[in-house]
């Protein structure tokens, strides 16, 4: 089983993200791997190690990818490539996939595990429509995974009325959820010889694509402007004797904010 | 004039409140509104539909449709769209919106835009705007195709008050089965439990509550309350409490009237699922802990102690 999987960097939603003029401030910043990519990674590497499956990966950015794409080498992957190109320019979901799908067309893989979301946009979409566009049948939100034989997988996902089973024939793609496993550390050795390996770098001409093909630089929806969400004010914190202020807040929780 | 489908949320055989929250959305900024309801049984939810402020109503009943299939769903909608002539389809915040949303604008070549909580019409030029970056940030976006695919934030938009439609039903045809992707089974959440997303009050758990104890003591409240039981990631990580309770920024986004966070330190990434509580009451024994920052009302203390005496005071208030 060959697996492509697409990991995006982004920015660190722990860190205090600050808008001046409708722009997110560069300064402060850090970027690191999508959660949703690594548990996608995680994913990969655990079916290589138990059903002896081929790992791929692609990232989709700037010259500063090549970091986590050494970070999902140590982590297992075994084969990894950069498509970098400056009329890549305020790509949407629809240009990353279309992308992507010309990325697919070149290998011959069996499953391309993609996050449920980027943490950056939030959006949601990308896995999806790269499977519209190949044709492929798709599950989403996936948290569990199990390979039945060599063209079907056994998925759960989260659905709105519980967990949902699904059997998947290969080829096939699939978007996970976080809560599906916890993505290793990886460990010093692994670490060093990511440092080493090869990583195949390539711009649009080289997969093959003319950026109107892939509509870089033509999004289909594109942000004019950010601003900070309006931070909720806090109110009073109550400390003291827990039966006082309990009452307190109840009695406040009624004639206040009659919520009760 | 603008055209918008919105897609029927429905549970259990019930429409859900989001729906009527779109079509009148829909119709203050001016569009005509239809709404599309897939599924099996479903037929039956039309007088409803018209009551929702639809002019149109896009019915696909049938028994292969019982259970959700993202790919024969998508197909009805993109029937439904066509036959509409749809300038926008809105789904309401539901997982199975989230990933059709995606599938049906690849195939009506559309723009798609997650998590949306308001829309403006400029002319031609449709605008919205959007949370990103867990929920730090808003986003102002512009569409520049002739149509867009939505999903609308939970608690985005309100229901209006006298809506009225007109019965129009147009039955759509039954999608082909998807052969490979076989839904199998659903393994569904308890019965019983109050919907999280159309609850008044939610009251959610976390680490704080320790085990299975901590949490049917904060259990006990919810059920006084007839409110939902939610919780943080680190409780349904560590198998306390369902998948589908989880709130935050990989699950629900809830907007009650009252959320309570019971031991729940208020990471950002949980912050993002509720913040648009109308009040929001925090039990925490840290003074420190950044839930505090975006409550109401805090309680510092040992939750064990702070919940028996909460449903106590809230019977009494509740009994006046
Ligand atoms: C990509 C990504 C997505 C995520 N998505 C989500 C999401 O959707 N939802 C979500 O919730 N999290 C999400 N998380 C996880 C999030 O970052 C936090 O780890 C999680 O919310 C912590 O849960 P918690 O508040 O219950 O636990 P903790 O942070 O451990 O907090 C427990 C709190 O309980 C208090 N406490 C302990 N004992 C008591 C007591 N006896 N009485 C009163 N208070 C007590 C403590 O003071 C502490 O504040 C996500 C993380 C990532 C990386």
């Amino acid at each position: 089983m060959k697996i492509l999987t697409t990991v995006k960097k982004v920015v660190d939603v722990e860190l205090n993200i600050r808008v001046k003029d409708g722009a997110i401030q560069e300064e402060g910043l850090q970027y690191v791997i999508n959660a949703w990519d690594e548990t996608a990674v995680e994913a990969a590497v655990q079916l290589k190690e138990n059903s002896g499956a081929e790992t791929s990966l692609v990232s989709i950015g700037g010259a500063d990818n090549t970091d986590i794409i050494r970070r999902c080498y140590a982590m297992g992957i075994e084969q990894g490539m950069h498509i970098q190109d400056p009329a890549i320019e305020k790509p949407d979901s629809f240009t990353y996939a279309s992308i992507l799908q010309k990325v697919y067309e070149k290998g011959d893989y069996d499953l391309v595990i993609t996050g449920k979301q980027a943490q950056d946009t939030d959006n949601g979409q990308t896995g999806i429509i790269l499977a519209e566009y190949l044709g492929l049948p798709c599950v989403s939100n996936v948290i569990d995974m199990e390979v039945l034989d060599e063209t079907h997988v056994k998925v759960s996902r989260l659905g709105d009325g519980g967990t949902e089973v699904l059997e998947l024939e290969l080829p096939a793609v699939v978007t996970v959820d976080v809560s599906m496993n916890e993505p290793r550390l990886p460990a010093m050795r692994g670490i060093m010889m990511a440092k080493k390996k090869k990583i195949e770098t390539m711009d649009l001409a080289g997969l093959g694509a003319s950026p109107e093909e892939v509509g870089a630089g033509a999004p289909k929806s594109e942000v004019l402007a950010f601003q900070e969400t309006e931070k909720r004010q806090g109110g009073q914190k109550y400390e003291g004797d827990p039966a006082e202020v309990t009452a307190k807040v109840v009695g406040l929780l009624a004639s206040e904010a009659k919520v009760l | 004039m603008t055209k918008v489908l919105v897609i029927a949320d429905i549970k259990d055989g019930a429409l859900k409140g989001s729906t009527a929250e779109l079509v009148s959305k829909a119709g203050e900024i001016g569009a005509e509104t239809a709404v599309a309801a897939i599924g099996s049984g479903v037929a039956s939810l039309t007088g409803d539909l018209v009551q929702a402020g639809s002019s149109t109503q896009y019915i696909a009943d049938d028994p292969g449709l019982e259970l959700f299939s993202a790919g024969p769903y998508a197909a009805c909608v993109v029937d439904a769209a066509r036959q509409f002539g749809a300038d926008m389809i809105w789904f309401g915040f539901s997982e199975s919106g989230k990933t059709l949303a995606p599938r049906v604008a690849a195939r009506l070549d559309a723009a798609c835009v997650s998590e949306i909580i308001d829309v403006k019409l400029k002319g031609d030029q449709v605008e919205v705007t959007r949370p990103a970056i867990a929920n730090k940030v808003l986003q102002q976006v512009k569409i520049n195709t002739g149509s867009l695919v939505a999903v609308v934030r939970a608690g985005a938009f309100e229901a209006g008050e006298d809506v009225s439609g007109t019965e129009n039903v147009v039955q759509l045809s039954p999608p082909e089965t998807d052969a490979r992707a076989v839904i199998q089974e659903i393994i569904s959440d308890a019965e019983g439990e109050i919907d999280l997303t159309d609850a008044n009050i939610v009251i959610s758990v976390g680490r704080g509550v320790k085990d299975q104890d901590g949490v049917n003591l904060v259990k006990e409240l919810a059920h006084d309350l007839q409110a939902g039981l939610g919780a943080s990631r680190a409780m349904v990580d560590g198998g306390f409490m369902p998948h589908n309770t989880q709130v935050g920024q990989t699950g629900k986004i809830v907007a009650p009237s009252l959320y309570m966070a019971v031991g729940i330190s208020g990471a950002i990434q949980h912050l993002a699922g509720m913040s648009g509580s109308k009040y929001i009451l925090a039990v925490n024994k840290d003074p420190e802990a950044p839930i505090f920052n975006v409550a109401d009302y805090g309680i510092v203390g040992d939750l064990f102690e702070v919940v028996p005496i909460l449903r106590e005071e809230i019977k009494k208030v509740r009994n006046q």
